[in-house]
């Protein structure tokens, strides 16, 4: 996948440490992102909103004149844009209070760079998606804004649930979603029972993307796990 | 408290008991004392022996020497009472002046009765009179009227027993009336002692016959209840401490982190280089574990972690673990197998699920932090009749049976109170055994059968509704 068309998205960053402003815009810069615009206290953030407009903001939640979770509030007052959290507080009440005022997302320090990296980039795919809508397979196509599979020119249409579980499986490219996971994605919050009808759509969607369904290439299975999709420019 | 109601019937026994042998005792005195009065009757038997002593000659009456002997030692004094004339006919010579010498009728009845100026008087009839003796002023008390209602002494034994029965009766009313007042006020003292040992606060009303034990016992609850605030406040510094300190040490370990992350891949580097800024990271990745563990142990230890159970699969639950190392170890050091039946796709337990997940975690963290050149890490579920079998093994470089012992039956020096300088095992392994402890349920470790180490969780299992 291309991702090149995110990297050029604007990015807030907000933290009371000079030394972490600069271990995360060289973190970012290294995986391409140019736009960051640093803040060190709320003050600044907001003045810095103003001016810049962000399209992803990365905050701290505890700043030297306000904490983080309100700095959010005020943020998406004036523009609604996503919000991750980069904070040092790792209790489970903390996180359920962020994702709770509508953080889309919460790394507790100390953090990987490559992780960062990824929740950033997932955050931005996800909020940006009318800019991607084809995924490349080996041997197909999936238009997910027409919902539908382009094989040997042949348009071939998705169903609600077969777009669903390609989705979810979409989202984590390269990574197994778990049996259990895609369950939850089709049916909902009490997935108990629907393994046979997984195997089913999944079989049904490998007729669909795969030159041989016998031989999928594109949707592997993990023998017990669960299931990964294999893309062609990730 | 049971043993109140058992104290007051043994009361009510000893009571009863004591009106027995208060009857007994009583008889006993009464017919020692009756015994005693049989003396009384001596005054009418003198006055008989007076009246047969007494004879008559020509110089007029005389008393033999022996009745007389008898009168003197009562210090008694007689006359004797002409039938025709109601003079006094004879006397003995100690009567006193006051003592009449003509009688009426009704002076004779009145002194048969009671007494002649003050004299209890006796009397004895004689062929020609009547002879009358006095005693001393104060050597008897006479009943005047001697007479009852015949049916009165007809039943009298009936009368006694009920009035004996009614006052054992009121007595025992009395008795019960005032226990079940004394059991009422004992009976708060006896809830705020059984309470003492459960750590609630007691407050017994102050008031009444027991106010001051209820005082000592309220006394007692709030020395134990500051005692448990002291403790508490203890437990909840110590376990904000470490969360401050493990707090601060987050963000100087990203940047740690980070720049090695960044150096590990640095085109400009030596090979050498690169390896050390690879060690570095490694080894802050430990420190972040080792952090976050202590954290969440200290909160389990002093029972700070909120844990909110609810019904989870464990089969999901332990496979979006594994799936989650799978997919954070691109290179496959440590390959991790799915082991569990296939056909076993739900089950059921009640768990908090981020707690439970933290322990698995713990454990496939675990094998990893212990082979630094690799293993395979085996992961399966089952549901067996002990219950839910999660089960995490590796063959890896394992661990001796010594080892394997003391993991399984030494404490951590973190909840042992000695020989705390030596650390015994990683916090990881504590946390797991304080996570399925407050879960029900249990933790060996073992011998894996791929060779290396083997630790089993076992928590109950919900079994399906029929």
């Amino acid at each position: 996948m291309d991702f090149a068309y995110l990297k050029s998205k604007r990015i807030l960053l907000v933290d009371d440490e000079q030394e972490l402003l600069d271990l995360v815009v060289s973190v970012l810069h290294s995986d391409g992102y140019k736009n960051i615009a640093t803040a060190k206290n709320v003050r600044e953030a907001l003045l810095l909103a103003k001016e810049v407009q962000p399209k992803l903001a990365i905050l701290d939640v505890m700043l030297p004149d306000g904490n983080g979770f309100e700095l959010m509030e005020r943020l998406k007052q004036s523009k609604d844009y996503p919000v991750l959290f980069l904070t040092a507080r790792g209790e489970e009440e903390d996180k359920f209070c962020g994702f709770g005022l509508g953080a889309d997302d919460y790394v507790v320090k100390p953090f990987l760079p490559k992780e960062l990296l990824l929740r950033v980039t997932a955050i931005l795919r996800r909020t940006y998606k009318e800019e991607k809508s084809l995924a490349r397979l080996k041997n197909s196509v999936i238009d997910f804004s027409r919902a539908e599979v382009i094989k040997d020119g042949e348009h071939i249409p998705l169903t609600a649930k077969e777009h669903d579980l390609l989705s979810v499986l979409y989202r984590n490219a390269g990574r197994i979603v778990t049996i259990d996971a895609l369950c939850e994605a089709a049916w909902g919050d009490n997935p108990f029972g629907y393994e046979n009808s997984l195997m089913a759509h999944i079989r049904r969607i490998r007729e669909k993307i795969e030159a041989n369904p016998s031989q999928p290439i594109s949707l592997v299975t993990v023998k017990g796990l669960g299931y990964k999709l294999l893309v062609e420019d990730k | 408290m049971k043993s109140v109601p058992k104290l007051i019937r043994r009361f009510v026994g000893l009571l009863l008991l004591s009106f027995v042998l208060l009857v007994v005792v009583n008889i006993v005195i009464v017919a020692i004392i009756a015994s005693g009065q049989m003396e009384n009757a001596r005054p009418w038997s003198t006055a008989n022996k007076v009246a047969a002593s007494l004879s008559q000659t020509e110089n007029g009456y005389i008393l033999s020497d022996e009745a007389a002997a008898k009168l003197n030692a009562a210090g008694a004094w007689a006359i004797l009472i002409d039938n025709d004339t109601k003079t006094v006919v004879w006397h003995s010579d100690n009567l006193p002046d006051s003592v009449p010498m003509n009688y009426t009728l009704t002076d004779i009845s009145d002194l048969t009765r009671g007494y002649i100026d003050g004299y209890p008087t006796f009397t004895s009839g004689t062929e020609t009179g009547l002879v009358v003796l006095g005693y001393p002023k104060t050597s008897f008390w006479k009943h005047m009227w001697p007479s009852w209602d015949y049916q009165l002494i007809a039943h009298a034994p009936q009368i006694a027993l009920i009035v004996l029965i009614v006052n054992v009766f009121v007595i025992l009313l009395i008795y019960v009336i005032a226990s079940t007042k004394v059991l009422r006020s004992v009976k708060p003292i006896t809830n705020g002692i059984q309470a003492l040992p459960s750590g609630d606060p007691v407050y017994i009303k102050e008031t009444g016959l027991l106010s001051e034990v209820a005082y000592h016992i309220n006394s007692t609850s709030e020395v134990l209840q500051e005692q448990k605030r002291q403790l508490q406040k203890r437990d909840v510094a110590r376990a904000n401490w470490i969360a401050g300190v493990s707090h601060d040490i987050r963000t100087p370990l990203s940047m740690v982190m980070g720049y090695a992350a960044q150096l590990k891949d640095a085109p400009g580097l030596t090979e050498g280089e690169r390896h050390k800024a690879k060690i570095i990271l490694r080894q802050s990745e430990r420190i972040r574990n080792l952090i976050s563990d202590l954290n969440l142990a200290s909160k389990l230890e002093y029972n700070m972690q909120p844990i909110s159970c609810k019904e989870e699969n464990a089969v999901a639950l332990v496979r979006q673990v594994a799936v989650d190392f799978i997919n954070a170890d691109p290179n496959i050091k440590y390959p991790i197998k799915w082991m569990s039946d296939e056909r076993l796709t739900v089950c059921r337990v009640v768990a908090d699920c981020v707690l439970l997940k933290r322990a698995v975690f713990n454990l496939i963290q675990n094998s990893i932090a212990h082979n630094e050149n690799g293993c395979t890490i085996y992961v399966s579920v089952a549901e067996k009749t002990e219950g839910c079998v999660i089960c995490v093994e590796d063959d890896g470089i394992g661990a001796t049976d010594e080892q394997i012992e003391k993991l399984n039956n030494t404490p951590h020096y973190m909840v042992c109170d000695e020989n705390t300088t030596e650390q015994r095992h990683g916090l990881g392994l504590l946390i797991v055994k304080q996570i399925v402890s407050s879960h029900h349920g249990k933790v060996t470790i073992d011998h894996s059968r791929y060779g290396g180490f083997s630790v089993k969780i076992i928590l109950p299992v919900l079994r399906q509704k029929d």
